[in-house]
């Protein structure tokens, strides 16, 4: 069937921030199905509140609204650009559930929009466990025993018939939000409460344990004519129990017969046609008995997801491209396959290597959560790898997670880390074999399958080979091929990564680049898609015009994310615009930078020294970007100059001047530049002899303990007294504690500018909403700049400007500065593109990347070009809002500061200040209630300045309630306020009222270690129930200035130009 | 761990290494084609088509998951060789590795099977050898007396492979077709197959004289896959020829070919032939695009074909014949290989089209038997 004609304008909805369970990959799929459809010559009307996305770049949809994922912005949409049709499979979760809300509520009807790719009937066939469930009892298929629970009773009566370990499941939830396993039957009560409050429809299914079982995943397509293929099977190292996402995983399937393999594929191709998929991709979860062979089915993802994403990259199949393609009406024998360019679309890939993913974790950021994995998603990114074996593969990706330049390092082993599901688990599986414990002892620990075992235990024993003899060609060719890195071997023969180099050099054992091309090499492919192995000889063909690399950023983390893959994305494409070929080089499976056709030259490969001077020397680069990247290729680039490659952009020095604090502060010193005062304290005596310098309040923390802990914000001598006592143990010579004048009440912005030679533009001044003392990365913020006086303004771009100069910068410059008393502090200074730069790009228009390309490459702008990009001139008012996984990590606390916690961020786009501050919060999914009660706990010195903002509630109709003090306060000053018990004064109390439902939203001020400690329940039952818990006086005010502007109901929106 | 050699005809040498489980490294010579699936290794190595072959698995680990003697395909393993990235070779109680050993198949791994395969590719399907040597000089030289030895194989591959008695099996549907399967080297689960829908079967060897068969009184005739040359097949196209127009005839793979020669249709050699698990199938009997399971060297010039023989599936990957029908000669042939194993399942249709469309009502059996 040829394409449909009789559309011509279609809807696609994104998924919004970047959320665990929902990240990157769906910028993937949906930048990929917009090229397609725009190329097919289709209006495509985007959709996404998140500005750090490609997607939402003008050129990639004919029109864009970054507005919030939210039913009435949609509607609104819907109404004015009349689409003909809705694609809701492209965007995660979100975008299922909210097409599902717009087809409930009549808006797809009234205004004659088609569903494509999937209808409403095929979604809840799918997404409802209970449909689903009928659905396979037709087919014969099995699934683990359950029942399906509705309220807590029905829960109780469940758990009776099932038996314990159960494994919750609430309905329409994304990542397996608010499931979990558990293990007895008070877990159990707890979990079910919190799942049965996490299910858009109350309801859970609850679920006898397979826990043991190996665990399976077919990536699938089918077409209008029923043309079933699966594009890939992944099989989890994990065994059951561990959410895919946060699953090790392999590709293809590797532990299947045959027999055990088609009898899964045909019972997915049954399901996807019972289920009713006219087109599109999907994914099916399989449990597979270890012995027995007995196979159930876990569910089914009935649109593109982040297994696809895995899938296209592992493959070489692009399903969410085709996944579009099909929707209107295509067939999968009609379209060719890209990188063969011979053979149809309509093919299962044969791969000839392993294909090996790693979810990256970040528990060291939530103090107090367990680090315990469950069927509840809690990593924040992952890396992919590909080798010619399963070993080679999964050291690729080991190293290629940034940990550790070793990849497998020595660790202190513990049996109990392997007892149970952890992000550390694979290190001490490792460590275990060293220590000489059996494939079967770890087996019986873990149940992950003794094949995975094997691999493993036969590289321990190799590695114990390497250390006993001496390096020869033969054994450091194996080692290569093994997948160790030369920073290993290293440290097994006492010698230095170099060392270890140069042998390689010498022997010539080199890695060789294979192509990623669908068929096993059964057909000629041209795609430029490359991956490294030790194995085979190459089929790289060395590029015939001038080449330039882009280092990408490697894993999603907290703090280095989507935004950076804007920048190279970006990046990539405003080179390629400058003549030059362009190799990009990631290992992040989830996004755009890695899709084949995004670069030149594409190669998967980790982000390590080694890996990358080894492909450097077969591309012979005229130069490299490290800017666009983040922090990862900023750490490179000094190895990489070492090597004689060539940084594009700021020199070495510049970039050391920005990351050395010492150098830095000369220089700010040498342009009169206010730095906050630091100085660095071994003992109690050392640090009295600084308070002077530094001054109170003051921010402590011992220097080598990373992510923030013990950091505590001090404001007498009496308390720095007691801060040393307390933390004597980590505060020694060696390991001083830093201390850093604390500006509190400050102001804070980032600045973004780029710098070329003889020319500087600005990309804008973001103003923090929160005070200082929040990570930049987690407090919200705007453009143009609400508080900051214009010349306050003029200042900062000047001394900026100034900075740029001095530090000889060429390319992007990003600086977090602390305005107090109109005095200006420079707090950082970072010589790359940063997370606001994707954010300032799309609020200005302006495009800050390109020019950054511009300045990397030297080249001159006219001044009235450089005139031309004026960052305040903005007809909208960009409100930068952040969203936080705590819900994720049960005891995490919500509370923020100098540490990044946040997973992505939204932007609220208005004409006034308040309303783009409406979407900012409705697009981070924090509510704005209406009406009801708003419970305050406040430290003392918020509660006058806050007095004006809730007699203001009050007068909005708000209700009160608070802690005795605080409801006292609030009596004597006119504002009515209901006195409940704190925490420790009986019940019922406060977190009662709060996680019964009565409470709407919640102000929480703290200061001090101790009102932390006691306040934590109160945020704690927020995060759990939902409910907005602002713990910042200024991010308060900001909310009620939203609550004020909401309740007049206007919903605006507008595409961005 | 010793070196092992994969030689081919062009001078073109592989390295390897050889297990030490091994040490009497049987040598052996024959064409060398690649197989792109990614399981189904014993499969592969037991079904008769590969007789005389060196098979080179792309898939890079293998006997990752044991053995398991009730997927044969046939008694036997037919296999000259065993080439792939990486042996699983772990110690469980039968491994794959053992069982290729005692079945005194060359084992090489550690080969850069990728090269080899854009090397089988380019070259077509060239004869080669595999051999234990020291280096790739003395491997030539082994391996040059290898390859001649081994050329002078009768050229009727079907002849070597298929039985030399007949034999027959009961079926499961007692008012089922009498088949008779013309054995040119069968896949165990073609039999299978055909054992599920009829009510006998009796399998008899690839020359038996037509009237032998017919003295059966079969309802229809079943010709199975085989290996090597349909044009070097004896007896059989005559057989078939006589049998034309008066029984159902199903033809699958060497079957299929052997069916359009007695057409009057030509066949050739293909440049290096398909063996994988993943070739899409245009199928306009069963109206529909599927993934099938391959392995064929040689396939029919559609041109050649009589006019009223249509070519009813085509292998959309490069257009070639992969099936053609006809109605008024009742005969129906499948190049690819709708009883799978390995491979996916979905041509298996096309067993219940040859019993309820081919057969008269009276012989149908079962006629609630729907498509």
């Amino acid at each position: 069937m040829p394409k449909l004609l009789n559309l011509k304008r279609i809807l696609i909805i994104g998924s919004g921030p970047i959320q665990i369970g929902q990240a990157c990959e769906f910028d993937y799929s949906g930048t990929q199905a917009c090229k397609a459809l725009m190329s097919e010559g289709y209006e495509v009307i985007l959709v996404n509140s998140n500005p750090a996305t490609i997607m939402t770049d003008p050129e990639i949809a004919t029109r864009t609204y970054i507005e919030p994922l939210k039913f009435d912005y949609l509607k609104k949409i819907i109404e004015l650009e009349k689409p003909d049709a809705l694609i809701p499979t492209l965007g995660g979760q979100t975008a299922l559930n909210l097409a599902l809300e717009l087809d409930k509520k009549g808006v797809l009807k009234e205004n004659n929009v088609q569903m494509l790719g999937a209808t409403p009937t095929i979604i809840e066939a799918a997404e409802d466990r209970e449909k689903f469930r009928s659905i396979l009892d037709e087919l014969s298929a099995k699934y683990p025993k359950s029942e399906m629970v509705k309220n807590f009773e029905q829960g109780l009566k469940a758990a009776d018939i099932l038996g314990y370990p159960l494994i919750l499941r609430p309905n329409y939830t994304l990542g397996g939000g608010g499931g979990g396993i558990a293990y007895t039957p008070e877990e159990y009560k707890t979990m079910l409460v919190q799942a049965l409050h996490e299910s858009p429809t109350s309801e859970v299914l609850v679920e006898e344990s397979i826990l043991g079982w190996k665990e399976f995943e077919l990536e699938v397509m089918r077409d209008q004519a029923g043309t079933f293929v699966v594009v890939c099977s992944i099989e989890n190292f994990d065994p059951c129990g561990v959410h895919t996402g946060d699953s090790i995983t392999v590709a293809p399937q590797q532990t299947l017969t045959d027999e055990q393999y088609q009898a899964m594929r045909d019972e997915a191709c049954k399901i996807i046609n019972k289920v009713g998929i006219q087109t599109g991709g999907a994914n099916i979860q399989f449990a597979v008995h270890p012995t027995t062979g007995e196979r159930v089915v876990i569910e089914m993802n009935p649109r593109v997801s982040r297994s696809s994403a895995l899938a296209s990259k592992a493959t070489g199949f692009p399903i969410a491209k085709i996944a579009a393609l099909l929707a209107v009406g295509y067939n999968l024998d009609e379209l060719k396959n890209d990188i063969t360019k011979v053979t149809p679309t309509c093919y299962e890939p044969a791969l000839d290597y392993v294909v090996v993913k790693i979810p990256r974790f970040a528990f060291e950021k939530f103090q107090g959560s367990k680090d315990l994995l469950t069927t509840q998603m809690k990593s924040v990114g992952e890396v992919m790898s590909m080798g010619r074996t399963f070993q080679e593969s999964l050291m690729k990706a080991l190293a290629a997670l940034e940990m550790s330049s070793e990849a497998i390092p020595d660790i202190h082993f513990s049996l109990e880390k392997i007892s149970y599901p952890n992000s550390q688990r694979i290190w001490h599986i490792f460590q275990a074999f060293r220590h000489g414990l059996s494939i079967d002892q770890i087996h019986d620990l873990t149940k992950i399958h003794h094949w995975f075992l094997e691999q493993i235990h036969s590289l321990v024993a190799f590695e114990a080979q390497i250390k006993k003899n001496d390096l020869t060609d033969q054994n450091l060719r194996q080692a290569k091929k093994y997948g160790f890195t030369d920073a290993r071997i290293a440290k097994l023969k006492n010698k230095t990564p170099l060392a270890i180099a140069n042998l390689r050099n010498e022997w010539k054992i080199k890695p060789s680049y294979l192509q990623v091309d669908t068929c096993a090499a059964e057909f000629l492919s041209s795609t430029p898609y490359f991956y490294s192995t030790y194995w085979s000889a190459s089929d790289f063909q060395p590029p015939t015009k001038k080449i330039v690399a882009v280092i990408g950023s490697g894993p999603n983390r907290i703090g280095q994310g989507i935004e950076f893959d804007y920048s190279c994305v970006r990046g990539v494409k405003a080179l390629q615009k400058l003549g030059y070929q362009v190799a990009m080089i990631n290992s992040n499976p989830e996004t755009v930078s890695t899709d084949y056709d995004t670069s030149d030259f594409l190669f998967f490969e980790p982000l390590t020294e080694e890996s990358i001077v080894e492909i450097f020397e077969q591309i012979k680069p005229v130069g490299f970007i490290a800017q666009l990247g983040g922090q990862t290729p900023i750490s490179l680039a000094a190895g990489l100059v070492k090597k004689g490659y060539n940084l594009l952009g700021s020199s070495l020095d510049s970039l050391d001047q920005a990351e050395d604090r010492n150098q830095f502060s000369k220089i700010c010193r040498k342009l009169n530049l206010r730095i906050p005062q630091s100085a660095m304290a071994g003992s109690i005596e050392d640090a009295l002899k600084n308070e002077q310098l530094v001054g109170y309040p003051m921010i402590c923390r011992p220097s080598y303990v990373i992510g923030g802990r013990r950091m505590e914000v001090i404001e007498n001598q009496a308390e720095l007294h007691s801060y040393f006592e307390r933390h004597y143990d980590f505060i020694s010579a060696q390991n001083p504690c830093m201390m850093d004048q604390f500006l509190s009440g400050a102001l804070e912005c980032d600045v973004d500018l780029v710098r070329g030679p003889g020319w500087i533009v600005m990309g804008g001044i973001v103003e923090h909403i929160e005070a200082a003392g929040v990570h930049s990365g987690d407090s919200m913020g705007v453009v143009p700049p609400q508080r900051l006086k214009f010349d306050t303004l003029q200042k900062i771009e000047k001394m900026s400007q100034e900075l740029a100069e001095k530090m000889n910068i060429l390319g992007h410059l990003n600086l977090q500065l602390a305005i107090k008393d109109d005095e200006i502090f420079v707090l950082e200074a970072n010589p790359r593109s940063s997370r606001s730069v994707p954010f300032l790009a799309k609020a200005t228009s302006i495009p800050l990347v390109d020019l950054g390309i511009a300045a990397q490459m030297s080249i001159q702008l006219s001044p009235e070009q450089v005139a031309s990009y004026r960052w305040a001139d903005l007809k909208q008012i960009c409100v930068k809002g952040v969203v936080f996984p705590f819900k994720k990590f049960a005891e995490s606390d919500s509370i923020l500061g100098p540490e990044m916690k946040s997973t992505g961020e939204t932007m609220g786009r208005a004409t006034t200040y308040s309303e783009a501050l409406v979407k900012a919060f409705v697009s981070s999914s924090l509510n704005l209630p209406a009406h009801g009660e708003v419970f305050l706990s406040l430290r003392d010195k918020d509660k006058t300045p806050l007095l004006p903002l809730f007699k203001n509630l009050q007068n909005m109709g708000y209700k009160f309630s608070a802690t005795r003090g605080t409801a006292d306060y609030l009596g004597q000053n006119g504002v009515e306020c209901l006195a409940l018990n704190k925490v420790h004064e009986g019940r019922p109390n406060c977190v009662d009222r709060i996680r019964s439902g009565q409470v709407n939203f919640v102000i929480n001020t703290t200061s001090g270690r101790q009102s932390l400690e006691a306040s934590f329940d109160i945020r704690r039952a927020c995060t759990d129930y939902s409910i907005p818990c602002l713990t910042e006086s200024d991010a308060a005010e900001a909310f009620v200035m939203a609550l004020e502007k909401s309740k007049t109901g206007r919903i605006e929106v507008s595409h961005i130009t | 761990m010793k070196k092992g050699f994969l030689v081919l005809e062009s001078g073109d040498v592989f390295e390897g290494i050889t297990l030490s489980e091994q040490s009497h490294f049987p040598e052996k010579a024959g064409e060398v084609v690649f197989n792109t699936s990614h399981s189904g290794y014993e499969e592969i190595a037991t079904d008769p088509s590969y007789f005389s072959q060196i098979i080179v698995m792309t898939a890079p680990m293998q006997g990752n998951y044991g053995v398991d003697a009730k997927v044969w395909e046939s008694e036997k393993m037919w296999i000259q060789g065993f080439v792939c990235v990486q042996m699983q070779n772990t110690k469980r109680e039968n491994t794959w590795s053992q069982l290729l050993i005692e079945n005194k198949v060359p084992i090489l791994t550690e080969v850069d099977t990728r090269r080899l395969v854009i090397t089988l590719r380019s070259q077509g399907t060239p004869w080669g050898a595999i051999v234990a040597a020291e280096n790739a000089e003395t491997a030539k030289q082994k391996a040059v007396g290898l390859i001649a030895e081994q050329k002078k194989l009768d050229n009727d591959w079907v002849h070597l492979c298929s039985r030399s008695k007949i034999e027959d099996r009961k079926g499961l549907k007692p008012n089922g077709p009498r088949v008779a399967v013309l054995d040119f080297g069968a896949k165990e689960n073609i039999l299978r197959e055909l054992v599920l829908r009829t009510s006998a079967i009796r399998i008899f060897p690839a020359r038996t004289d037509v009237k032998v068969i017919e003295d059966w009184k079969p309802d229809s005739i079943m010709l199975t896959n085989g290996p090597g040359d349909p044009a070097a097949v004896k007896i059989a196209p005559d057989t078939i020829r006589q049998l034309l127009g008066r029984i159902p005839v199903f033809g699958i793979c060497m079957g299929h070919q052997v069916l359009s020669l007695a057409l009057g249709a030509k066949t050739y050699k293909m440049k290096f032939g398909h063996r994988g698990a993943n070739h899409p199938i245009r199928d306009e009997l069963l109206n529909k695009i599927y993934m099938s399971s391959q392995n064929h060297g040689y396939a029919v010039q559609a041109e050649t074909l009589p006019v009223d023989v249509l070519v009813t599936q085509r292998n959309l990957n490069d257009q070639t014949v992969a099936g053609f029908y006809s109605k008024k000669l009742n005969c129906l042939g499948i190049q690819y290989h709708p009883e799978s194993r390995p491979g996916p399942h979905e041509a298996t249709q096309l067993f219940d089209f040859f019993i309820n469309e081919m057969h008269p009502a009276t012989t149908k059996g079962n006629k609630s038997y729907e498509l």
